[in-house]
């Protein structure tokens, strides 16, 4: 077993050497590695399509005739939007987790037919990090989560301390190596992810979507920890993000899903993104059928509040040390027909706002007064809680008896957000995003007053949020007025009239959007 | 029960091996629940409430007596309606003889269950779950990540039924057409249909989860063959057996003891007089002894609250 683990070192440590050899800097390393022996991964003429049962015609092809290589100790990054098939190009690299399906062509790993390695070689070169924090970790505790791999592959006792504590230092994890999992922040979790996939000390690390659930800040420090891994530690990584603005700074190579082929791309390019809501009408194809009006002049002195919280103070759990005020005197005013944005970091008591005002919840102290409340919509983080029914077509349909649509304005809607395609379909079989979609779908097929939407462009690509952001403002061109959540300034900057900063569980102050992420120091776009 | 994951080091058993905790508590519940002499049940009570004062505090503990008292009373009321023997009576009323005797094997039975009680919820705290996955060892590494992926599921079920029921009465646009003017705040019951549909939810929710989570799992090299290891947490140091070997032995003794002054003691017809024995000290030792081993520990750490 010793002998074995040793042997999984070897690249790693080679990999040290050579970045330790290189002046530091991602442009200086390219040179020196490009005549390494070997690229960490590399493709050549890879095509992959999933598996249809039998009888039927075989599907299109999500990787198709792929040429690529990632030099080790590269950062790379894989760009693409939802559906251009970046989880399925990663998974390739990883046989033991690879969908169902034909491939053809080579793929390779540290100079290895990826598809012959055993899931012991596989588990011990290459870590992978899911999409989601929440299901990706199996264990009760910090601790047993990060030596839960070192665990299946049987490293023996003084190894894993040692593995475990280095990574648990790497990290600045100990202050909470003994907390429950459930107990950790967003933040945290997806830290503790990283940190136990590399535990096991890969060589390489393959990360999807890591960042899609962390505030600003928290995604510039996850990215900067990511980066001293690959540089410290010599592990070649690859990133695959719709959103790559970010982390453009830190990588050191892209490519671009195009046609199921990555293209190497120049990392400048990933540097612009363009706007949400064009200035002549919205942007994509998609959404030409929903007009988004521009965001309207912010009142100073709003009319007649529809929504306000007056000195709200909230805490879940009623004793003892759990029960911390998450609210500690929030005061909140919306006018009607007004979308007010709410920024914060992880934890600052966005979600509680919301909650507040949807009535969830009651302020411990303090009042919450919603003359909405007749007719509102909350979309949760989760997009899940709302959908229950075995189709999408069922699903859209749900509601249509009690707040009176028909078929007909379903229809219209669902092809307004690109499901029109997809109405057969079970809701679960759809992309994260696109059930994000559904779910606000159905939520403005009811013409709410008050929409509240928690986190709506969370896990969307480009397109999606494009969406998003024009029906906001066609919903609040119509009178509706809205309450959300974000992280992403770009959409909010799109959609929003006003802006409040959460902080300190107060609502530190309340700006015209354009002034507020003007005058930002953290929320800049 | 413990408000995190980690288990405080400030607490009797906090600082040893759980081996030394998992021996106490077996003693202790099975002694108490096998003797019903009235003296051993009483040092038993105080103990459990004692050392659950210490992990819990007084008032949560003082709270959880609201409705143990009840109960002991229920139980100590009852049992004379059941049972007809004893030779004192205390009075008649009706049908019913209310007889000495009875009365105190109801009582003794009361606080024989309030003290399991106290007990088991005491070793919940002390012995948290990864604490005794430390003890459940490498041979079982199927069973043991189910278990705590049990445990885990259980909560993360609640909090999501919570959501799902929660964020469904907030949707109130979809409830009825749409009114003008301030309405009611959406109510917090949720139907019977609106059951049905949340567990629908969960389950679905629950299978997506479970796809992934086992993606994952292959993902780090679960059941990649070969065999397991198991990372300590804690060593089993010389000292920890010593403790388990001496917390054992007290045990061994308390249990005898306990076994002569229950032959000598019986309810029925007559109970025989109480005397002072020096029997009952060895069981003081240890029923006491958790909660005297952190009093002592927090005065001389200067934070007894």
């Amino acid at each position: 077993m010793r002998v074995k683990t040793c042997g999984g070192e070897g690249p790693r440590q080679r990999a040290v050497a050579r970045a330790e050899g290189q002046a530091a800097g991602p442009a200086a390393a390219q040179p020196a590695l490009d005549h390494a022996s070997q690229p960490a991964l590399e493709l050549e003429d890879a095509s992959f399509s999933y598996a249809v049962p039998a009888g039927e015609l075989a599907g299109p092809e999500v990787v198709s005739h792929a040429s690529a290589r990632v030099p080790a100790g590269a950062f790379a990054l894989l760009v693409g939007g939802t559906g251009s098939g970046k989880t399925t190009l990663l998974k390739l690299f990883k046989p033991e987790i690879r969908p169902q399906g034909a491939l053809s062509g080579a793929v390779r790993v540290l100079g290895r037919d990826a598809a012959a390695m055993s899931p012991r070689e596989s588990a011990e070169s290459v870590g992978y990090v899911f999409q989601s924090p929440d299901s990706q970790i199996v264990c009760d505790s910090v601790w047993h989560e990060l030596a839960f791999g070192l665990e299946n592959l049987g490293v023996p006792q003084d190894q894993m301390r040692r593995r475990v504590a280095e990574t648990c230092y790497f990290f600045g994890m100990e202050p909470w190596f003994h907390r429950r999992c459930a107990d950790l922040s967003g933040g945290q979790r997806q830290l503790l992810a990283l940190a136990s996939a590399l535990a096991m000390r890969p060589s390489v690390l393959l990360l999807d979507e890591p960042t899609s659930m962390l505030d600003p800040v928290a995604e510039k420090s996850f990215l900067s920890l990511l980066r001293r891994v690959n540089r410290e530690l010599g592990c070649t990584v690859v990133v695959a993000t719709h959103a790559p603005r970010a982390m453009v700074d830190f990588a050191s190579m892209a490519f671009c899903m195009e046609g199921g082929r990555p293209r190497q791309v120049p990392l400048d390019s990933l540097r612009e993104e363009p706007a949400l809501i064009a200035a002549g009408g919205p942007a994509g194809a998609a959404s030409a059928a929903v007009p988004g009006p521009a965001p309207r002049a912010f009142a100073a002195v709003p009319s007649a509040p529809v929504v306000s919280a007056r000195d709200a103070w909230v805490r879940y759990g009623r004793y003892g040390r759990d029960g911390a005020w998450v609210l500690r005197g929030a005061d909140l005013q919306m006018s009607a027909g007004e979308v007010r944005a709410v920024v914060g970091g992880n934890g600052s008591g966005k979600s509680t706002l919301l909650m507040a005002v949807a009535g969830m919840l009651t302020p411990q102290r303090g009042r919450v007064a919603n003359a909405l409340s007749g007719s509102q919509a909350l979309l949760p983080q989760q997009p899940k809680a709302l959908l229950s029914r075995p189709s999408v077509e069922e699903e859209l349909m749900e509601w249509a008896p009690t707040a009176g649509y028909d078929r007909g304005r379903m229809l219209a809607v669902a092809t307004s957000f690109g499901l029109e395609g997809a109405l057969a379909r079970h809701p679960y079989d759809l992309s994260g995003g696109q059930q994000q979609l559904l779910a606000l779908a159905k939520l403005l097929l009811t013409r709410p007053r008050l929409l509240l939407l928690d986190e709506p462009t969370k896990g969307l690509d480009h397109a999606a949020r494009s969406l998003v952001a024009a029906h906001v403002r066609r919903a609040a061109a119509g009178g509706a007025t809205v309450l959300l959540s974000t992280h992403d300034v770009a959409f909010a900057r799109a959609v929003a009239d006003s802006c409040s900063l959460l902080f300190d569980g107060q609502v530190a102050l309340t700006q015209p959007a354009g002034q507020f992420f003007r005058e930002s120091w953290v929320w800049r776009a | 029960m413990s408000p995190a994951g980690s288990h405080r080091a400030d607490v009797a058993f906090g600082q040893s091996h759980p081996v030394v905790a998992a021996v106490y508590f077996a003693a202790v519940i099975g002694i108490g629940t096998l003797v019903t002499q009235p003296v051993f049940v009483a040092i038993s009570v105080a103990g459990a409430l004692l050392f659950g004062t210490c992990l819990q505090g007084a008032l949560s503990t003082a709270r959880r007596l609201r409705w143990q008292l009840p109960m002991v009373a229920l139980v100590c009321l009852a049992n004379p309606l059941f049972s007809h023997s004893g030779a004192t009576v205390v009075a008649t009323l009706g049908p019913v003889t209310v007889r000495l005797e009875a009365l105190a094997y109801g009582l003794c039975m009361g606080g024989s269950l309030v003290s399991m009680l106290q007990w088991v919820l005491d070793a919940a705290c002390v012995l948290t779950e990864d604490r005794l996955l430390e003890l459940s060892g490498s041979c079982l590494p199927v069973v043991s990540t189910m278990v705590s992926m049990a445990i885990q599921l259980v909560p993360q079920l609640r909090r999501r039924y919570g959501v799902v029921s929660s964020t469904r009465s907030a949707c109130t646009c979809a409830q009825a057409p749409a009114v003008e003017g301030p309405a009611v705040a959406p109510g917090k019951g949720a139907s019977r249909m609106g059951y049905v549909n949340a567990s629908t939810v969960l389950m679905a929710w629950a299978m997506e989860d479970s796809v992934e989570r086992a993606d994952a799992m292959r993902a780090r090299g679960w059941e990649v063959g070969g065999p397991r290891t198991r990372y300590r947490l804690q060593t089993l140091r010389a000292r920890d057996v010593v403790l388990a070997t001496a917390v054992g032995s007290l045990a061994l003794a308390c249990a005898l003891l306990a076994w002569v002054a229950q032959s000598q003691w019986s309810f029925y017809p007559n109970m025989p007089a109480l005397v002072p024995w020096w029997g009952y000290v060895p069981y003081m030792a240890l029923s006491l002894g958790p909660a005297v081993v952190t009093a002592v520990r927090r005065i001389r750490e200067g934070s007894l609250r």
